[in-house]
């Protein structure tokens, strides 16, 4: 009985956690070296016209604030440091959506003399949202799908530690 | 049950879990009201709510420079200075839950606690967003916050008391919006002020300085400190329509009043761009000031010379 009951706060508790997690998600915006075709999206993505705080999405300043950290642009040597150093500031549970084809892949800009590679060399990435840049609606389907991957009762995977050191530059 | 009710005052109805979920409605009524006017359907109703859920599960990151005390300490003090304010003041329309007298001056002190709270929290993390924020914070508290008290003070003058309950009973059958007007308008642009919303919103600009003196506090020290504000939003509100508007006269109309507060501050906050730190300052000290003190004048003449 006891530790039926136990089992059943802990279900109660858990279902309000996702709930909340899934209707409320801050995102932080990192430009990793991207040509600014994808952060003018994202901010369209954001205007009244999409008016995504319906669904509980706001644009964060802060990474300690945010859940959900969006990449775009392909990763520049210069940005790498950067970019790692605000995905461990994010508290967990974190996010990170990829958005662009250089995200993704490094586009145009793979085989640059300044460029690294894509964003999940660097970090590990739960989203990626193709398009060159996507258009607002192919990032909130991202986002849709992001939201449907945590709804699942399956234990997901833990985003992997980073440790600046390790990674090859 | 002579024990069960003072626990039943402070943790559930007046004060408590009660407040903050009515704090938590305002605030969602100010963001839907924001978004209307933005031409945006806005939030959904729950969406405070889920906001505070969601980061009371998260981690909180603990930077390694702060003082951990006070970087535990200063978001609880800060709602527990919202939540104490509120026992003595009329909320939502029914008579306070404890008075004396004096305790005008108590809850003012009370609701600039969470400011002081930020401020200190910002200086504690010693980032620099976090210092410049917490700067801007605190020289906004000395902008707004004398013209805020001697706007309190009117009504409190004219009734001849210091306590929240009696200047309630007199402003009851005296609606002080007409014969005090510059202290109704220093009084609600004083609480946005306070609240740090949109024109004075420079001490947590995004734009410039990431989130202002909050900009390291993640999870549960970041909800209180959210939460701190929307109760303040409510006891402030109901602060100024009690004492404007024509005090206690039951509980619908009283909401009504409040909720009319708040239609006139979203429609400012829609209205107005940031204002520079100096900005602010400046006007608080040049026009704010100075036309509540006349009218304090005008007050005590007329309450001198008048029989």
């Amino acid at each position: 009985m006891n530790k039926n009951n136990e089992q059943f706060w802990k279900q109660i508790i858990k279902k309000v956690r996702t709930w909340a997690r899934l209707n409320s998600i801050w995102a932080v915006h990192f430009n990793s070296g991207s040509c600014n075709g994808c952060d003018i999206e994202i901010l369209a993505t954001l205007t009244p016209r999409y008016d995504v705080e319906r669904f509980g999405i706001k644009l964060e300043g802060s990474p300690r604030h945010a859940d959900v950290l969006i990449v775009t642009g392909p990763v520049t040597r210069q940005a790498r440091e950067r970019l790692i150093r605000t995905y461990e500031q994010m508290p967990e549970p974190k996010f990170v959506i990829s958005v662009g084809s250089c995200s993704i892949s490094g586009g145009v800009f793979e085989g640059c003399y300044n460029v690294g590679g894509s964003v999940d060399e660097v970090i590990p990435v739960d989203v990626y949202i193709p398009g060159c840049p996507p258009r607002p609606e192919a990032i909130i389907d991202g986002i849709v799908q992001l939201l449907a991957s945590l709804k699942g009762d399956e234990p997901r995977k833990m985003a992997r530690p980073v440790n600046v050191e390790e990674i090859p530059a | 049950m002579n024990t069960l009710t003072p626990l039943i005052t402070l943790l559930i109805f007046p004060a408590g879990l009660t407040l903050i979920l009515v704090g938590m409605f305002y605030e969602w009524v100010d963001r839907k009201l924001v978004a209307r006017f933005q031409n945006r359907i806005g939030p959904r109703w729950f969406q405070p709510f889920a906001d505070a859920v969601k980061l009371f599960a998260k981690e909180q990151i603990t930077p390694a420079i702060v003082n951990p005390y006070l970087f535990f300490g200063l978001p609880v003090a800060a709602l527990a200075g919202a939540l104490t304010s509120a026992l003595y003041v009329p909320l939502m329309g029914l008579t306070p839950a404890s008075n004396f007298p004096g305790d005008l001056i108590v809850t003012i002190y009370l609701l600039s606690l969470p400011t002081m709270c930020v401020g200190l929290a910002g200086w504690n993390n010693s980032g620099r967003f976090s210092l410049i924020g917490a700067t801007r914070t605190l020289t906004q508290l000395f902008a707004y916050e004398a013209p805020f008290l001697l706007a309190l003070l009117g009504p409190a003058l004219v009734a001849g008391s210091w306590q929240i309950n009696t200047i309630n009973r007199f402003t009851q059958d005296h609606w002080l919006i007409l014969t005090q007007p510059v202290g109704f308008i220093v009084a609600l642009i004083g609480l946005m002020g306070k609240l740090e919303l949109p024109p004075f919103d420079a001490p947590e600009a995004e734009t410039e300085i990431v989130a202002g003196a909050l900009t390291e506090y993640s999870g549960r020290g970041l909800a209180m400190f959210k939460i701190g504000k929307s109760v303040e939003l409510i006891v402030g509100l109901c602060l100024v329509a009690s004492f404007y508007l024509g005090g206690l006269n039951g509980v619908p109309s009283f909401l009504f009043k409040t909720l009319i507060l708040l239609l006139g501050m979203t429609m400012l906050q829609s209205l107005l761009t940031r204002l520079r730190i100096d900005q602010t300052v400046g006007l608080w000290w040049r026009f704010g000031a100075i036309l509540v003190l006349a009218q304090l004048l005008v007050i005590i003449l007329v309450k001198g010379f008048l029989p």
